[in-house]
C-alpha cells in the first residue's frame, strides 16, 4: 500500500534497525522482563554492546541467563544457559514483577491502541473474530512495570483507535485511567516499529511520533496507523546501525535468521 | 464431591494406562504441567486420549501442545489459562478453532493470576489478591463474580485490588526428571507453575525420565522439589515429554512439533489422521516414540541438550 520509499540505508533492513533501536532503549543495569523473539534478540544485543549489565528475567522462571542464540520460546533450553536461577513462574511474575523489582517489560507485537492498551486475546467482532494466544505474562508486565517497551511491525491493523479487547493495560482511557483502575501511574510506554518510535505524551497519555526511521516520513507513519498520532515537538531521526551492531545481530544473535527476515531489504517492507 | 484420599502406599509405580484409568475421570478438572515446548506431559496426555476420557476442564498457565491434542480428540469442554500457544510454532490451532466455532468454553486470566489461583489452592486459602488484571478486559463485567472480583484494599482505603478464586485441580499431570517409587519428585531447571499446581491438586500423576531410590532422595533431601505426600502415581517414561524438551535430558524436536502444528492448523481430517497414527495407533508411548522419532533421533536430541548445557 505504501510505495517503495527512499531506502533506510544500503546495508540493512528496517527490521534490523528496529531491533537495534529497541536495544538502545535499554539502559545499562536495567532489569528487563523479556519475551522471546525480537525482544530477546534486542535485549541480547544491548547486553553485547552498550548495556552489558542488563539483567534478563524470563517468564518460565529463568533469572539472569546468558542466552544462547537463538531461542524460540520462554521454555527453550537456550534461554536457560548459564542462568543464576531456574525457578518458577511465581518467583518471576510474583516475587520480581508484581513485587516492583522490574524496570522494563519488553513485549513483541500485538494490537496497540492510541492509549497504548494492548490486545493479544481476540481481534475482530462477531463472525470475523480471530482468537489470539491470550495474555500470558503480558497483562502482568503492563500492570507492574514502570517502563513498557514494545517492538512490532507498523501496520494499520496493529494500531487501532481502540483495541477490540484490552488484554494488557496501557493508559486505559487516558489521563488518570491507571490510577482509577488501581494501577500505578508511574508508567511510560515506548513502541519501536520498522517505521518510527512512538512514545506516550506525558500530558495526554496518547502515543505520539517521537522518532522516524531514516527515510520515513510522518505521512508514511500516519498512513500505516489506525489512529492519528500527534507528532512530538522535536522528532528525531533514528541513528543508523553501527557495523558492530549489524555484525552481532546477523552473525551471532540470529545467524539462522529465525527472526530476522533475510528477504526483507531496506526498500521492501512487509506491507 | 470427590474423595480427598491420596494413595498412601510406598510403591506408587504404575503404567500410564493404569494411572490414567485410576485417577482421571470424565468431567475432571485436569491440571497440565509444562509450558510451550518445555516438559509437557505428553505420555500422560496420549494415554488420556487413548482412553478417550472426555468433558475435561483443562487448567494451567500456558496451555500448549498437550491441551491442543486433547481438544483435537474432542475431550475438552473448557479451558482456564493465561495463554494457549507454542510461541514460534504458532497458536494452539485446534483450541483456537474450537473457541471460534463456539464448541469450547474459555476463561482467560494472566499467567500471574493463574499462579495466584494455584497459590491460594495449595495453601488452603479461598482466594488470592493480585494487582494484575485491573483495568483490563480480563476482569469480568460487573456482576459476574465467578472469575475475579475487585475490592477496596481493607488496609489501604481507596486502593483497588483484584481477588482471584483458589483453584484445586481434581488431578494434575506433570512430567519431571526424577522420582522415587513413593512419589518424591525432583524437577530440574525451570519449574513454571508446577510446584503450586501440584500442591493444590487433589490427585497427581507424575511421569519421570528416571526412577531413583528413596535412599537417594534421603541422601539429598534438599534436592526434592515436592515430597511424596502430594503424589498418587509414578509412571516411568523416558522421553515422556517428547516432542517437547526436558531440561538436562533432551531438546525439543522442532520437526515433529511443526508436523503436529501443520495438521492442527489444517484441522479435520489432517489432525484426526495425526491422532490415529500417533496416539490411537500406538499401544504405548514407546511405540509412538519409535514411530515419530526413532532411536537415532532421540539420541540426537539428547546430544543437543548436552551440547547446550
Amino acid at each position: 500500500m505504501t510505495p517503495a520509499s527512499s531506502p533506510a540505508g544500503p546495508d540493512h533492513s528496517r527490521q534490523e534497525l528496529m531491533v537495534i533501536e529497541a536495544a538502545r532503549d535499554l539502559r545499562d543495569g536495567d532489569i528487563v522482563f523479556v519475551g522471546t523473539g525480537l525482544p530477546m534478540l534486542a535485549t541480547t544485543l544491548a547486553q553485547r554492546t552498550h548495556a552489558p549489565n542488563v539483567v534478563m528475567v524470563i517468564e518460565s522462571g529463568v533469572i539472569a541467563p546468558q542466552v544462547r542464540p537463538t531461542p524460540i520460546s520462554v521454555s527453550d533450553p537456550k534461554v536457560m544457559h548459564r542462568a543464576v536461577k531456574l525457578g518458577t513462574l511465581r518467583e518471576v511474575l510474583g516475587c520480581l514483577l508484581q513485587r516492583g523489582m522490574i524496570d522494563v517489560g519488553f513485549l513483541g507485537g500485538a494490537q496497540i491502541d492510541r492509549f497504548a492498551n494492548i490486545n493479544s486475546t481476540v481481534v475482530g467482532r462477531g463472525s470475523t473474530q480471530r482468537r489470539l494466544p491470550g495474555s500470558g505474562g503480558a497483562n502482568d508486565m503492563a500492570s507492574h512495570c514502570r517502563r513498557l517497551l514494545i517492538i512490532t511491525h507498523h501496520e494499520r491493523r496493529r494500531f487501532p483507535e481502540r483495541c477490540d479487547y484490552v488484554t494488557s493495560p496501557g493508559f486505559l482511557d487516558g489521563p488518570g485511567g491507571r490510577e482509577r483502575a488501581g494501577l500505578s501511574p508511574d508508567f511510560a510506554v515506548t513502541v519501536v516499529t520498522d517505521l518510527a518510535v512512538l512514545e506516550n505524551d506525558p500530558q495526554t497519555c496518547a502515543l505520539r511520533i517521537a522518532a522516524l526511521m531514516p527515510g520515513v516520513t510522518v505521512e508514511e507513519v500516519l498512513a500505516a496507523t489506525g489512529f492519528r498520532p500527534e507528532v512530538a515537538p522535536e522528532v528525531r531521526t533514528v541513528a543508523p546501525p553501527t557495523p558492530d551492531q549489524l555484525r552481532l545481530l546477523r552473525d551471532e544473535l540470529d545467524p539462522e535468521r529465525v527472526y530476522l527476515k533475510a528477504e526483507e531489504s531496506a526498500t521492501t517492507s512487509r506491507r | 464431591m470427590m474423595s480427598e484420599t491420596r494413595q498412601r502406599t510406598r510403591d506408587k509405580v504404575l503404567t500410564a494406562a493404569e494411572a490414567v484409568a485410576r485417577y482421571v475421570r470424565p468431567g475432571a478438572v485436569l491440571g497440565m504441567g509444562g509450558q510451550n515446548i518445555g516438559r509437557c506431559p505428553m505420555a500422560l496426555t496420549h494415554e488420556i486420549i487413548r482412553q478417550r476420557i472426555g468433558r475435561l476442564t483443562v487448567v494451567g498457565c500456558n496451555l500448549s501442545i498437550g491441551m491442543d491434542q486433547l481438544v483435537a480428540a474432542g475431550l475438552v469442554r473448557r479451558t482456564e489459562s493465561g495463554s494457549g500457544n507454542l510461541e514460534r510454532f504458532g497458536v494452539t490451532f485446534c483450541w483456537r478453532r474450537a473457541i471460534e466455532n463456539g464448541s469450547l468454553e474459555v476463561e482467560d486470566y494472566s499467567h500471574l493470576a493463574m499462579v495466584s489461583r494455584f497459590l491460594a489452592g495449595e495453601m488452603g486459602a479461598p482466594f488470592m489478591p493480585t494487582r494484575s488484571l485491573l483495568g483490563s478486559d480480563l476482569l469480568p463485567a460487573t456482576g459476574e463474580a465467578g472469575k475475579a472480583v475487585v475490592i477496596e484494599d481493607p488496609w489501604n482505603p481507596g486502593q483497588r485490588v483484584a481477588l482471584v478464586p483458589a483453584l484445586q485441580p481434581e488431578v494434575s499431570i506433570v512430567h519431571v526428571q526424577r522420582a522415587d517409587p513413593s512419589g518424591n519428585i525432583i524437577i530440574e531447571g525451570f519449574a513454571t507453575h508446577e510446584p503450586e499446581m501440584i500442591r493444590a491438586s487433589h490427585h497427581v500423576i507424575i511421569s519421570c525420565e528416571e526412577l531413583v531410590s528413596t535412599e537417594e532422595i534421603r541422601a539429598h533431601p534438599e534436592r526434592t522439589t515436592i515430597p511424596f505426600l502430594y503424589v498418587d502415581a509414578v509412571v516411568v517414561q523416558p522421553y515422556g515429554a517428547y516432542p517437547t524438551s526436558t531440561y538436562g535430558h533432551y531438546d525439543y524436536d522442532a520437526a515433529h512439533v511443526a508436523a503436529y502444528q501443520e495438521a492442527a492448523r489444517e484441522g479435520s481430517p489432517a489432525v484426526d489422521e495425526y491422532l490415529r497414527r500417533y496416539v490411537w495407533g500406538c499401544a504405548t508411548f514407546d511405540e509412538y516414540l519409535a514411530l515419530a522419532a526413532g532411536s537415532e533421533r532421540l539420541i540426537a536430541l539428547r546430544r543437543a541438550m548436552e551440547e547446550m548445557l
